[in-house]
Parts: structure tokens; C-alpha cells; sequence
């Protein structure tokens, strides 16, 4: 008989795993000790966004020392079980040119897309996670997915550009559904086959891209455009049917979870996004580990964020405003507060992510995940210094550990950084004066 | 009903001699709008056209509110995959529940020849009938030829010829020529410029007064021409008019100008305010729609009136935060506020109190510019970016309720420019709390209800709503957004010409909405259209 690691995998998804010796286990690493997937390709690098509003208080979360090394700050502490899996970049530059200052959204769309924005709530390209999905996420069922922990519809940060936002899912049962409702099946189920439905569903879909002609006929150029996207849509269903005909290549050991029971209440209150946060980012991290995205886009609030603790009749975004700053401490304590939240929204969805094993080591290590944010200081909603991190290994060519300290650098320089991490093949990034041509070299492997 | 309605569609279908379709190839025609069916409209059609009983379940993409309405991103938005996927979904759904053996009989106007093999000519009249439904016009001769052989294919590896019929109608319920609604406009005969084809015409009245899809007389109307004479058209909109569906379409207009929409994204602290739970939210928008058009349509009243007005209709949760007895029945009652409780109309109603205001903090200034924005047509511009608000927080020190706060904060130079026209608004509503309910008192300290405005001094809700009653700027805004509502525009940047026969009709009135609505579409400019920059005759 022949042994094909298809075969051999599945048998570690149904018990045989511990009865199976380490060394016959290195048939599925390569020359260097990676982790290869069943079809012998490379675990795929995963990319994540992680998008929280408001920022974090300059004199609590920078390090004091650049480079490795740094002193964990009070802001950071959340994240000090990742340090090492993790770099944060201050003191970057959000140059407008010629744009005004869109409060809550220039901060997010520069980090987004290396673009100061023209219109205030667009960006003026797709953003980055898009971007780097347009490249690695052929073969994944989902291009990205995203999810919204407040519930709010409207508040995802992933986008095709302009007015194009990627919906999120803005429940853990919606987003379950998604991922593994209909239409899933099971990698590691025994008796996987292609499901004929899908083929059934592809000729319908030909169809309707068949109309493409005479839909385009007379348009004028704004909705061309739109029309356009229309079928481009189509296009990417068509292509998500012809990946599900493949049976997904499972590398991690994970177990689909059963869906949640009840929709829980999601809102703004903290204590219930604390609830959310765990949940969606869990599933998000399974669905990455089988490959059902290679892109997954989480946000715990709006860019001014409406995030509020219970009994604070203000919350977080009308504090940051209204709160005086202490003359003692000198910044706002009960901002510094809502700051720290985010960082701990942040650490839940690097433990889940931390918390698979797959191949040579965790999801997070195959996965860059890209952190930010719209305001540095947003009481003034000041931009520069805008507070990023990046965490995971990229499959190893990510180094960790580094505090980038402010040299004045441009935002977009990170996001060029992260596509060099990712393997894509891009000179440059960002616009005018965020134009950049410079990675921060000594963070790659 | 329906039996009727199909033989309608039927002579269309068959006499049409394909009217709508051939406009876009016909020369010189242009597509002048695009709009993405909402939500609303999406499931309203569907029902119409297939029964009340066909489930539709999924997901749509958000709009984005521009120029005070979300309808005017319908002109600008796309469908993203994710959303495609979700229209694709449903489209098979609903073409699964339409064909299957219990809704068939009911919703297949023909009988194949044999159910377990094709029937061309069969599939060829339903997928006809629905295609002109779904599309608001005939389809071509190749939409209809594509589909059809679909659907044999279909039939003939499957053994059966609905499951045929169903991909055939799944394509259709999923195409842009659904999805979107196309605006065709075609030189006009006797003027310079662009005229709406008579689908197009028949398409916006629809969707304004029904917010749904024509329905076959207004289809039939169009295909024979008659919507386009003044006698044809006046003939249609009376019927719509006069119909209860129009209810419906003002509903969908009212929620989207009131901003109802905005109980989504907010949430309130359970920790002071208990009172406010999950169904609250619900019941506080419907309160408003129900008085909105208990005003506007059902009494044919002034539309002032719902500025001022101390009549409303309450359900059993809304009236523990209003603090009166609720010993009605059914679910909702008229009620009428004394006139000690301070009450006017929209402007005290739980919905526009709790929808601007922090979770736990009435906010004058957040009141403030959403009335200005929803009832005068007057935006905010943005604070400048460097602005202390910490005076308005400080509740410690000595300014113990928020109008000395706002005060102190106002006395800014640059900030009292927009302070000065907002905050009168809000602090004259601040004798209501964060949910909409009565209060006296801030910290302690006795509440002043007392503003002045254009340099008229009023006092509380009541001071506020005759203030407003008075001003032409509530008419004149509500002229403005309704004809932006009906075409998909920037309410912002539309000229005031533009809906001046409405807003005349309007006037002359006194105030009545339906005056409004029959002034706007039946002005002679109503269905005019400017050619698209950039156009190409061929994709």
C-alpha cells in the first residue's frame, strides 16, 4: 500500500497520532525543518489585521530602549507572554500632503494604505489586507473574512477601496456559519467528497457572468466601475466553487467546534466584547488553520471608539475628548484605563492564534498579524506616532521581539515590511509623501 | 389575484415586443443610475412578486449614510463577493422554495409535458413572466435563450424538470439587471437632453411610494406608453396613492431620514439606565414611524404637527420610561401627553432622545446637530482638531450641569461659531435623560430648559417645536430629502430648484405630505436626466 501523507494525516485527525514515532514524522517536514501541508507545499503564511480604536497613551506604551531587548511598558503588559513573537513601531510620521487631518480616519486609512485619504470614511485604495490576499489567498476558500466584535455592520476596515467595504460578521454565530455552517465540510471527515451541488452551482454562476456584455453596455464611467466590481465578485464565488471541490489540506490539529448555542448580546458594553473577542478570534484562527481563509480581519470597535465599561457615562472615545489630563500623571488616567483593554483585545486573539500547533510550530508563527489604530494621541487627534505592532513569524522570515523607535519614518514603511514578510513581491508602498521604498530591513529573516 | 396578475404579465410578455429591453440598444440611450436594491426593498419585491410565504434569509451589505441619507449611497455603492455571495445564496433559496412541490402549483403557470424531462416552451414562459418581474422589464432574447437552456440542461441530468426550472430562476434572482436597478434614459423627443424610459419611470415611482417593485399595471402602463403622458402618469400615482402599500414607501423614507437606522450601533449602560433592554430599541423606532404616519398619511394632517403634537402611540415598554399607565389591551395605543410633561411631538419621543446621547449621558450637542441635520438640512462641519472639552466633563468642579459646561466650552471663539446654532437645540431638550425619560434636576442642581436661536428665546421641548414649526427651513428640508430620497442624490447638493414643484405643492397645502409627493413626481422635471460623464457605447 501506499503511504501518501494525505492518508497519514488523516489518520492523526482520528486518534493514531500518539502511536505515531517523531522521526517518521519528518516525511512531512522539508530540507529545512518547515512544515510542509499534505499536497507538499509550504504551510501557507497567514495574514490577520487586528484594528482597535483610540490608541494607546504615548508615556505607557513605549519602550524607553529601542531594539530588543526593551523593558516591557504598562500598556504592553497585556502582550509580554508575545513579546518575543512580536515588534512595536513608534514615533512613525502620517504626512496629509495635501488632505486634511479626517479625524478618526486619516490615522486608519495611512496605516491601511500607505495613502493619506482624499475623502473623509474611504480609503483610496484597497487596503493592505486585500492587497496581500490578492496574492496568497488562491486556493483558500474565502479570499478574507472579516468580524466585528461590537456588531456594529458598518465597521470593518478591510476594503476594495472607496465606498467597497468587505462586510464583517458581526456575531459569533454569524460568523460560525460562515466559516463552518453550510456548504463546509469537514476536512477531516472520512468520507469527503466534491459536492456535486457546487458544480450545479458553477454552471448557474456562468450564466449570470454570461449577461456581463450587455450589463456594461452605456454606462458612464463611475458605474462601469461598480458594474465591474459586480462581476469581479462573481468572479471570486466562481473561483471559491472551484476550491471547495478540492478537499482542503488540514496541517494543524484542530477540532471545528460546535455552534455556539445562542447568539450572545454584542454591543459596545467592554464586558461583552471581552466575550466576543475570544470567541470570533478562536473561530477565525480554526478557519485559518483549515485553510478555509488565509486572511483573517478582526476589529474591536470603531475608529472613535464607542466601546464603553459599564457605570462610565462617557466611554472611551467621548473620554478621550472630555477627560482632563491629570496634572500628576500627566495624560488621562481613565483613558490610560480603555488603552489597556485594547492591548488585552489584542493578547486574546494572539493566544488563539499562539494556541494551534501545526507543523513546526503555532498558527501565530506561519501568520503575520498587522495591529492599528486611528489616533496617537486622541484627544488632539494627533496622528503621528500613530501606535502599530506586528505580531507572528511569518513562517520565518519575521524576526521578533523589536521595539522600531521613532525615527521619523513614514507609517507605510511597516506595511511594505509586512508584504516583504509575506513574500510578496512588491518595490514599494504608499503615496506622496508616504511613498516609500524602504522595509525595515533588520526585521527580516 | 395572481391568476390576474400573470395574465397581465402574460400580454406583456407576449405583446411587449420587447419595449424595455430594446432601449438600451437603442440609439443614443444611456444608463443614468444605478442603484443597489436595499434591503427593505430586496425582500419587499421578492414577496411581491413570489408570496409572503417564500423565507428570505441572509445577510446584506450595510449602506453608508451621505448627505443625511443612506439612500444616496445606493447610487454609489457595489456588491462586494462577500455580498455577492450572500445575493447568490439567497437566489437559490428562493428559487428552491419557488419551484418546490408545495409553492409550485401556486407560482408555475404551466404545466410541463412531463416533470421528469425538459419543456422549453413551459420554462420559456416562466422564466419570461419572472424575468420581466425581477428585471422591471422583458428580458433580451439572449438573456431569456441562456436561461432557458439552463434550465434544460438542468432538467434532462437531473430527471426533473423544476429542479431545471429552479437554476433558470436562480440566475435571474442573482443578476445585476435584479440586484441594481438600472436608470435608462433616451434623448428627449421635444428638448434638449435625457428623458427616463418608461420602465426606468415606472421603477422610481415604485420604489419611492411602494418600496418595492412595480407591479403589473404600473409595468403595463409603461410598456403601452401611457406612464409617459401628464394624463398617464397623474392616473398611476394617484392609484399608488391612494393605496395602503404607500405606507410602506413612507415608512422606508421616514426611517431613513429620521436616522432610525442608528439604533444598530448604539448601546446604552445597563447599569443606569435597567429600564433600557434589547426590545426597546425596536419599540422606539416603531413609535416613531407610527406617529410619523398617523400624522402625515392616516389624518392627512400638517406635517408640522409632528413638532408640536402631544398625541402619539406608545406600546407597554415605552411607556414605563414615559412614566404613564399603560392599560390598553393590544400592543400599541394612542396616547397624549399632558401638557405638563413638557412633550412635543418627534422631538421628545424616546427614538431621537436615546439615538443622540452617550450610554450614560445626555449630550445637548449631540441633539443638537442631528436636529439640525434632520429637520433644517443643516450639517456641522467637523470640530477643529486640537479642541479641550475637558471643561465639559469636569462634573467635580464647580459647573454642575452641562449647560455651564458647554458654556465655559463655548466661550472659545472657534468653537462658539457652531456651538452657538447647536447648542440652544440639545440644551432646550435637556429636560429629558439619556433614554427619554423626564427629569428636573442635573447633579442637584435645577435644569434651565431656556435657549435662544436667530435671536428668538424659547423655553424646553415645547419652546423648541414652535420655534421650528415656524421656520420654512423644516418644510423646505422636508422637500429636500424626499426628492433626494426618490433619486438617489446627495441631499447636500442638490439645488433648491430642483424640487421646487414639489415644495410649492408643498406650501400651497399646508404642508400635507401627500401634496408633497404628487407635486415632486408629477413635475415636468421629475423624470428628466442628464447624460453620465465619460460614456462608451460598448463595454
Amino acid at each position: 500500500m501506499k503511504l501518501d501523507r494525505r492518508f497519514l494525516l488523516r489518520g492523526m485527525f482520528h486518534g493514531s497520532a500518539a502511536t505515531m514515532m517523531v522521526p517518521f514524522l519528518d516525511c512531512f517536514l522539508d530540507s529545512k525543518g518547515k512544515a510542509l501541508a499534505a499536497t507538499g507545499q509550504k504551510v501557507p503564511t497567514r495574514f490577520n489585521t487586528f484594528f482597535f480604536g483610540c490608541g494607546l497613551t504615548k508615556q505607557l506604551w513605549v519602550p524607553k530602549t529601542a531594539g530588543q531587548n526593551y523593558e516591557t511598558t504598562a500598556q504592553l503588559k497585556p502582550l509580554e507572554a508575545f513579546k518575543s513573537k512580536l515588534n512595536v513601531f513608534s514615533g512613525l510620521r502620517i504626512p496629509f500632503d495635501d488632505n486634511p487631518n479626517y479625524q478618526h480616519w486619516s490615522g486608519v486609512a495611512a496605516a491601511a494604505t500607505g495613502i493619506s485619504p482624499t475623502r473623509n470614511g474611504q480609503f483610496d485604495s484597497k487596503t493592505i489586507d486585500q492587497q496581500i490576499a490578492d496574492v496568497i489567498s488562491r486556493g483558500a476558500r474565502y479570499k478574507s473574512v472579516a468580524a466585528a466584535a461590537s456588531g456594529n455592520p458598518k465597521e470593518s476596515y478591510s476594503s476594495l477601496g472607496g465606498l467597497n467595504t468587505l462586510p464583517p460578521e458581526t456575531t459569533p454565530l454569524a460568523l460560525y456559519t460562515r466559516l463552518f455552517g453550510p456548504g463546509f465540510q469537514d476536512p477531516s471527515s472520512g468520507d469527503w467528497k466534491p459536492d456535486p451541488a457546487i458544480m450545479v452551482q458553477q454552471s448557474v454562476l456562468s450564466v449570470v457572468a454570461d449577461d456581463r456584455k450587455r450589463a456594461m453596455m452605456n454606462l458612464g464611467s463611475g458605474d462601469k466601475a461598480r458594474m465591474d466590481q459586480y462581476f469581479t465578485s462573481v468572479r471570486e464565488v466562481e473561483l471559491q466553487m472551484a476550491t471547495q471541490l478540492q478537499r482542503p489540506e488540514l496541517t494543524a490539529k484542530v477540532e471545528i467546534p460546535a455552534a455556539p448555542t445562542d447568539d450572545m448580546l454584542v454591543n459596545n458594553a467592554l464586558p461583552n466584547i471581552r466575550k466576543v473577542v475570544p470567541l470570533m478570534s478562536k473561530l477565525g484562527a480554526i478557519a485559518l488553520a483549515t485553510d478555509q481563509t488565509r486572511v483573517f480581519n478582526l476589529s474591536v470597535s470603531e475608529p472613535a471608539s464607542q466601546i464603553f465599561i459599564p457605570g462610565d457615562s462617557l466611554g472611551y472615545h467621548q473620554s478621550t475628548h472630555e477627560e482632563p489630563i491629570d496634572p500628576v500623571l500627566g495624560y488621562q488616567p481613565r483613558v490610560a484605563q480603555y488603552n489597556v483593554h485594547s492591548m488585552e483585545l489584542f493578547a486574546m486573539l494572539l493566544g488563539e492564534l499562539d494556541g494551534i500547533q501545526e507543523g513546526d510550530g503555532t498558527l501565530l508563527d506561519h501568520s503575520l498579524v498587522y495591529a492599528f489604530t486611528d489616533q496617537s494621541f486622541a484627544k488632539i487627534h494627533a496622528v503621528d506616532g500613530l501606535p502599530i505592532l506586528v505580531a507572528g513569524g511569518a513562517s520565518g522570515r519575521m524576526k521578533g521581539g523589536f521595539h522600531v523607535a521613532g525615527d521619523n519614518s513614514t507609517v507605510s514603511r511597516v506595511g511594505l515590511t509586512v508584504q516583504k514578510a509575506m513574500g510578496i513581491s512588491v518595490d514599494g508602498w504608499g503615496l506622496n509623501s508616504m511613498e516609500t521604498k524602504s522595509p525595515f530591513t533588520e526585521l527580516l529573516a | 389575484m395572481r391568476t390576474k396578475v400573470i395574465l397581465v404579465l402574460a400580454s406583456v410578455v407576449a405583446c411587449g415586443a420587447w419595449v424595455g429591453a430594446a432601449a438600451l440598444e437603442a440609439s443614443g440611450s444611456q444608463v443614468v443610475g444605478l442603484r443597489r436594491l436595499t434591503e427593505n426593498e430586496y425582500r419587499n419585491s421578492i414577496a411581491d412578486i413570489l408570496g409572503k410565504n417564500i423565507q428570505v434569509q441572509g445577510t446584506f451589505e450595510p449602506g453608508v449614510r451621505i448627505g443625511g441619507l443612506t439612500a444616496a449611497s445606493t447610487a454609489v455603492l457595489s456588491i462586494t463577493p462577500a455580498g455577492f455571495e450572500s445575493f447568490s445564496k439567497m437566489a437559490d433559496s428562493i428559487a428552491a422554495q419557488a419551484t418546490s412541490a408545495e409553492h409550485r402549483k401556486r407560482l408555475i403557470s404551466c404545466q410541463p409535458k412531463s416533470e421528469k424531462a425538459p419543456d422549453d416552451s413551459c420554462a420559456t414562459q416562466v422564466l419570461s413572466q419572472y424575468g420581466l418581474q425581477l428585471f422591471r422589464r422583458p428580458l433580451t432574447a439572449e438573456e431569456l435563450r441562456s436561461r432557458v437552456s439552463l434550465a434544460r440542461t438542468m432538467a434532462k441530468s437531473s430527471g426533473d424538470f423544476y429542479a431545471g426550472l429552479r437554476y433558470g430562476m436562480a440566475t435571474l434572482l442573482q443578476s445585476p439587471e435584479f440586484l441594481f436597478r438600472k436608470e435608462i434614459a433616451v434623448p428627449a423627443a421635444d428638448k434638449d437632453g435625457y428623458v427616463l424610459d418608461p420602465y426606468s419611470r415606472a421603477a422610481r415611482l415604485s420604489y419611492l411610494m411602494w418600496d418595492t417593485t412595480p407591479d403589473a399595471e404600473l409595468l403595463q402602463s409603461a410598456q403601452s406608453g401611457e406612464l409617459t403622458t401628464p394624463a398617464g402618469l397623474e392616473k398611476q400615482v394617484d392609484r399608488l396613492m391612494a393605496s395602503p402599500r404607500l405606507e410602506t414607501g413612507m415608512r422606508a423614507f421616514f426611517t431613513d431620514m429620521f436616522m432610525l437606522d442608528t439604533f444598530n450601533v448604539i448601546s446604552k449602560d445597563s447599569l443606569f439606565y435597567p429600564k433600557w433592554a434589547g426590545p426597546m430599541a425596536a419599540a422606539a423606532q416603531e413609535e416613531t414611524l407610527r406617529s410619523t404616519l398617523d400624522v402625515a398619511l392616516t389624518k392627512n394632517d400638517d406635517m408640522r404637527e409632528l413638532l408640536v403634537t402631544r398625541k402619539t402611540l406608545i406600546n407597554r415598554s415605552l411607556a414605563s420610561i414615559y412614566g404613564v399607565p399603560f392599560s390598553f389591551n393590544g400592543e400599541w395605543a394612542p396616547h397624549e401627553f399632558g401638557p405638563e410633561t413638557g412633550r412635543s411631538g418627534l422631538l421628545t419621543q424616546i427614538s431621537m432622545l436615546a439615538m443622540f446621547s452617550h450610554p450614560g449621558r445626555s449630550s445637548p450637542t449631540k441633539r443638537g446637530v442631528a436636529m439640525n441635520e434632520i429637520l433644517l438640512c443643516e450639517p456641522t462641519p467637523t470640530p477643529p482638531n486640537n479642541v479641550d472639552f475637558s471643561e465639559v466633563n469636569d462634573t467635580g468642579g464647580p459647573r454642575k450641569t452641562v449647560r455651564e459646561r458647554l458654556m465655559a466650552h463655548a466661550a472659545d471663539k472657534t468653537c462658539a461659531s457652531c456651538h452657538n446654532a447647536v447648542d440652544p437645540i440639545g440644551l432646550s431638550l435637556e429636560g429629558f435623560d439619556t433614554i427619554g425619560g423626564r427629569r428636573d434636576r442635573e447633579n442637584g442642581e435645577m435644569i434651565d430648559v431656556s435657549a435662544t436661536l436667530a435671536g428668538k428665546s424659547f423655553h424646553g421641548a415645547e419652546g423648541l417645536g414652535k420655534f421650528l414649526y415656524n421656520s420654512p427651513k423644516f418644510p423646505s428640508c422636508v422637500a429636500r430629502k424626499l426628492y433626494s430620497y426618490a433619486n438617489g442624490l446627495n441631499a447636500e447638493e442638490v439645488e433648491t430648484s430642483a424640487f421646487k414643484g414639489g415644495l410649492e405643492a408643498f406650501q400651497k397645502s399646508g404642508y400635507r405630505l401627500r401634496a408633497l409627493l404628487k407635486g415632486l413626481v408629477t413635475d415636468p422635471k421629475f423624470f428628466n436626466a442628464s447624460a453620465p460623464e465619460a460614456n462608451h457605447t460598448s463595454p
